[in-house]
């Protein structure tokens, strides 16, 4: 739990800080490495928020980045449900 | 010893479970989230604007008292033009954010509206204010993806559609038979003509009718520091 605020909290840090081409990879990187990572899409919406204009709730709905990053985490919960972490 | 690690005790909707709290959390942030960009750029401005103060990227005395040359030659054609620009400071740029927005540290506390022409210190016209608020302002620049913008080519007096190509880039196509090379310049379709953008490459293919050229804004949109606003 605290890895997973931990890691919230630098993604965080990074959108308001860092280029889009380290921010992006590392908030997908979270997705995959922390279980049902539904903070991302938090995050996400967050991105568009900050660093976008016009961003109402049809807008927001369409985003290629806050879909990629919902589609993302659909596509881990089987993959991480078939995943064995004991030999 | 026989071990079955077959998960058959799980329960076969527990996917369908998280997908549903997967859309409900997206549509709950998506609906909640609009009303909070105030909110969200008003905690946000205070570390921007210690990280351009680290940085030292804030505005200049000399730029505060600029009148450009284009001002002076309106003013003796007899068009004098809006002299009260406030001078900003940029505080979020590309590459930090994908699109090709800026924040400016100038909000409805200098006046500042919607539409209001953004441009650099030497005369390029850089975009226009698309949001608001009191202590900050998003500017939307003219080369964001798919934006449109009406200019002209200098060489030939063409009036041009620019297509925002994101990263400071455009394109925009002109009849095969129209000469435009690297270098030459477009400018806004306004009575100022202030420089657009540049011509960096025309693509030419044997089969079409039309050519394909990119322009890219003058300045380097990635190490934007200070911008005038026109209120």
């Amino acid at each position: 739990m605290t890895r997973r605020l931990i890691g919230f909290v630098l993604i965080l840090v990074s959108i308001l800080i860092l280029p889009y081409w380290i921010y992006i990879p590392v908030l997908f990187v979270g997705i995959v490495l922390f279980p049902f990572f539904w903070e991302g899409i938090v995050l996400t919406f967050f991105i568009n928020i900050i660093h976008n204009v016009g961003t109402n709730f049809s807008v927001s709905l369409v985003s290629p980045l806050t879909l990629a990053a919902l589609v993302a985490l659909i596509v881990m919960l089987p993959i991480r449900g078939s995943l064995r972490s004991y030999v | 010893m026989t071990v079955n690690y077959l998960p058959k005790n799980r329960s076969k909707y527990v996917y369908v479970k998280r997908i549903f709290f997967l859309a409900v959390i997206f549509i709950f942030v998506a609906a909640v989230f609009p009303f909070l960009d105030t909110t969200i750029i008003a905690v946000a401005s205070p570390i921007w604007r210690t990280i351009n103060k680290i940085l030292g990227s804030e505005v200049p005395p000399s730029l505060m008292s600029n009148q450009t040359q284009e001002n002076i030659l309106l003013e003796l054609a007899g068009r004098k033009q809006k002299t009260n620009v406030v001078v900003a400071s940029v505080l979020t740029r590309p590459p930090q954010t994908p699109y090709d927005v800026i924040i400016i540290d100038a909000g409805l506390n200098e006046s500042i509206v919607i539409g209001s022409e953004v441009s650099l210190p030497e005369g390029p016209i850089l975009g226009t204010v698309s949001e608001v608020f009191p202590k900050s302002a998003k500017v939307k620049l003219f080369s964001a993806s798919g934006d449109e913008t009406n200019a002209i080519l200098e060489r030939h007096n063409v009036p041009v559609t620019l297509i925002g190509a994101g990263g400071g880039n455009f394109r925009f196509e002109l009849p095969r038979d129209m000469i435009v090379e690297t270098g030459d310049r477009i400018l806004s379709s306004d009575i100022a003509a202030r420089h657009l953008a540049t011509v960096g490459d025309v693509s030419v293919r044997p089969t079409d009718s039309f050519k394909e050229v990119l322009a890219k804004s003058p300045i380097n949109i990635f190490a934007l520091r200070f911008v005038f606003v026109a209120p």
